[in-house]
């Protein structure tokens, strides 16, 4: 039989109201408060019970997790659950902390349920399964029901678990799907149409999600004393590309020193090109530093209109690249550049 | 303007001692076709090999499918490319249904080709894989581009379009099973129960991104990336009037093919009288710097609205940069007041947790989604490839690689496959065939 565990919190563990929130974690084996009813709704049997308090989770995050994370290593389970946490911010923000640290340890599927007007809801869908939930405990039964139920089919290896069809808040995965009655994209555009037209509703199959926009950076006072790093998402390598950067969807970068250079010498020169699959590649192979202009700096630098170049310049390529890879690439460049005195950077697309 | 298209059926194609047409069966004079596929003295090698739906072939490196076609008055069936230019749209032609040639690289393939399975788990990727095909199979000494990435391919390309032409006089002198009549009252001379109607225009948006010529689609054979959005008559784009190009990534392609059949115009026709008024395309197309977005965008909303339309149905044919192209236009066009339909494929990673279009906008409110290019999909061998399998791997393939740390290279040595959707032949299908969407998991 395949094995559960369910966080609480020491309130629906009968430890405490308020008074008990500071409440150290504690895993206890068996079934304590709704772990029963889980127990009970679950095709899988839940073996041990994790509690900790509300405050000790909000002041102790990091505490909490490895004390946590501790007690489940030698565990053996197939899913995890927490909550239903209803309305209490303190508590769906516990139940997503250790829910998403679960899932990031140990790489089991993490259940919970909130009211959506818990904060807990916008700051974890994405990592875990939230549904929606009801505002008090007085619904205890239904949301277990949704948590335990949905559970039960990925236990079962049930499909295909879309958000729409399960009712779990949206988390921003989108995958392919074949419809199953097969419909053509021309059909399904023609009756939106009508419907948009005809004042309708009508229901998009691409919903705009909230765009992730970078806050602008306050301008540099002084560019006489700052150092400059270029980077770019055009491609532009040693001709032997010796990271073996992709040309296209691209999870790998590189940095590549400038020091000494004038400008970037360039592809018949046995020195630098691109790799960019997403452009023509003539006028940045024939002069690279129209992609990554070390040359115009140079010339800024020798005026003293900018204090200095930085050693390095660091490339990718973004055709095709997914913006979650590029953060992550974006978040590692970064790294070194503020290890090595980097005051800013010119990022140059294509 | 009144276009009639006289279908006949293949159900199956062999080769035999003349090219003929009788009751389903196509029948090619290898030798003879070979000789029209080799006027161009840079094809070095050619072949042409079946692959039929069910069997257990794979084919890639493709480059191109085409709809054979006979144009009765003896025009050019692709004019600008395979003969002088000349208005099309109207009048009759003739087509074999139901089969493709598909131009396959003998050995080279290059960022925009793509793959087919004609049978298992890959053939729902690819709307090819029903059809019967004639791979043309060849290779040619344009030698500037043999190791580039982005390959023209034009001798290939331009070889099927001509070996196409060249099947569909098979029917020339025959009485086709079915007819099909394509025809549109100019837009100020319809009647008033037409006119009362919402009028609606297709936005089309095909890949014109390359600044050297060659690579992009071609309207007329004029390259798209030198045009400004024009309005065309929907006969127009499914008479031969626009040749597919060589460059995008292949699950977001339109072939040839897809616009000779082009399921959102014969949609549109069906609707038309009855519920919308279908004033026609207004053929735009997809840019590289932001002035000739926005420039672009302005010239199809402008047309649209001196004609105007109530509605739009917008289409683009690729992802990415792209798509900053096609949400300007969604965005102007809802600016305009002509309420709009974006159809599209989305990028949102392997994961699917990356923004699925590069740019947003709360305009772009009702769009049809046709698939995710980075999906990845592993595959068993087939019992015959035709072309080169290693191609996919070797060649820069939009969804092949060479390498990679975690899953090895995408051509293993038993034959098996593991690669992006973005190669599988125009598997996206936003032209309107699309059986896919997306959805949140």
């Amino acid at each position: 039989m395949k094995k559960a565990i369910l966080y609480i919190n020491q309130f629906f563990a009968g430890i405490g109201g308020e008074e008990e929130a500071d409440h150290q974690p504690e895993i206890r084996e068996g079934l304590v408060g709704p772990a029963m009813l889980l127990n009970q709704l679950s095709d899988a049997e839940v073996t041990d019970t994790i509690i900790c308090g509300d405050n000790f989770m909000g002041s102790n995050e990091e505490e909490a997790v490895e004390k946590i994370l501790g007690f489940l290593e030698d565990k053996e389970f197939d899913i995890f659950f927490a909550g239903p946490a209803f309305q209490a911010g303190r508590y769906g923000n516990a139940c997503g902390v250790i829910g998403k640290a679960v899932k990031e340890e140990f790489d089991v599927p993490v259940i919970s349920s909130m009211n959506e007007e818990n904060p807990g809801v916008d700051m974890f869908k994405k990592d875990i399964y939230i549904f929606p939930g009801g505002k008090s405990a007085a619904k205890m039964k239904d949301d277990m029901a949704k948590m335990a139920e949905f559970g039960n089919k990925i236990l079962n290896g049930e499909g295909p678990l879309t958000a729409e069809e399960e009712g779990f808040f949206v988390r921003g995965i989108r995958h392919q799907v074949w419809l199953e009655d097969s419909k053509p994209a021309a059909d399904r555009a023609i009756e939106m149409l009508l419907k948009k037209v005809n004042g309708e509703e009508f229901k998009s199959e691409l919903p705009m999600p909230k765009i992730d926009r970078v806050p602008i950076a306050e301008p540099i006072k002084d560019l006489s004393e700052t150092t400059i790093a270029l980077a770019t998402s055009g491609g532009i390598v040693p001709v032997d590309n010796p990271d073996k950067i992709q040309s296209a969807s691209a999870t790998r970068w590189g940095r590549y020193s400038v020091e000494g250079l004038d400008n970037l010498p360039n592809r018949e020169a046995g020195e630098f090109k691109t790799i960019h699959a997403g452009y023509d590649p003539a006028a940045a192979d024939a002069n690279p530093d129209r992609v990554v202009p070390l040359d115009a700096l140079r010339a800024y630098e020798e005026e003293g209109r900018i204090g200095k170049v930085h050693e390095y310049f660091y490339t990718t390529v973004g055709t095709g690249t997914t913006e979650a890879e590029a953060a992550r690439m974006g978040q590692e460049m970064v790294e070194y550049m503020k290890d090595e005195g980097v005051d800013a950077v010119i990022l140059t697309s294509t | 303007m009144r276009l009639e298209i006289g279908n006949f059926p293949v159900e199956d194609i062999a080769f035999g001692e003349e090219t003929s047409y009788n009751d389903g069966l196509l029948t090619i004079n290898k030798e003879e076709a070979l000789e029209v596929v080799k006027e161009d003295e840079h094809i070095t090698e050619a072949d042409l090999v079946i692959a039929r739906p069910g069997e257990k072939k794979r084919i890639v490196p493709v480059k191109e499918a085409i709809e054979p076609r006979y144009r009765v008055n003896g025009g050019a069936t692709f004019p600008g490319v395979t003969g002088k230019v000349e208005s099309v749209g109207e009048g009759r032609a003739l087509a074999l249904k139901g089969c493709s040639v598909l131009a396959v690289g003998k050995h080279w393939g290059s960022f925009g080709d793509g793959l087919i399975d004609m049978s298992g788990e890959g053939a729902k990727y690819t709307y090819f894989s029903k059809l019967v095909n004639v791979c043309l199979v060849a290779d040619t000494d344009e030698e500037f581009e043999r190791h580039e990435q982005q390959k023209k391919n034009h001798a290939i390309r331009w070889a099927a379009h001509r070996l196409a032409e060249y099947l569909g006089k098979a029917v020339k002198d025959l009485e086709p099973k079915e007819e099909e009549v394509l025809e549109l009252e100019p837009i100020t001379k319809r009647p008033q129960e037409v006119n009362d109607l919402p009028s609606v225009v297709y936005v089309m948006q095909p890949q014109s991104q390359m600044e050297e010529l060659g690579y992009n689609d071609l309207v007329y054979g004029w390259d798209a990336n030198r045009m400004l959005p024009t309005l065309m008559h929907p006969n127009e784009v499914l008479d031969g009037a626009v040749i597919s190009g060589s460059f995008m990534p292949c699950s977001s392609k339109w072939s040839t093919y897809d616009f000779q059949n082009c399921p959102t115009i014969k949609r549109l026709y069906e609707e038309h009288g009855k519920t919308l008024n279908f004033l026609g395309v207004i053929m735009s197309n997809l840019n590289v710097a932001m002035d000739q977005k926005e420039r672009a965008a302005m010239f199809v909303q402008q047309i649209a609205k001196s004609l105007g339309a109530d509605a739009a149905i917008l289409a683009e044919e690729g992802y990415g940069n792209p798509d900053a192209d096609f949400i300007a236009c969604f965005a102007a066009l809802e600016d305009a007041g002509v309420k709009t339909v974006g159809m599209t494929n989305e990028c949102t990673g392997r994961d699917g947790q990356s923004q699925p279009l590069v740019t947003l906008d709360e305009r772009a409110d009702a769009i049809v989604s046709c698939g995710n290019v980075s999906t990845l999909i592993e595959l068993p061998p087939m019992e015959t490839v035709i072309g080169e399998l290693e191609a996919l791997a070797r060649d820069g393939l939009s969804g092949g690689w060479a390498d990679d740390e975690k899953l090895g290279p995408s051509v293993k040595e038993d034959g098996s496959i593991i690669m992006e959707n973005n190669s599988m032949f125009c598997g996206d299908q936003v032209l309107g065939w699309s059986p896919k969407t997306m959805k949140e998991f």
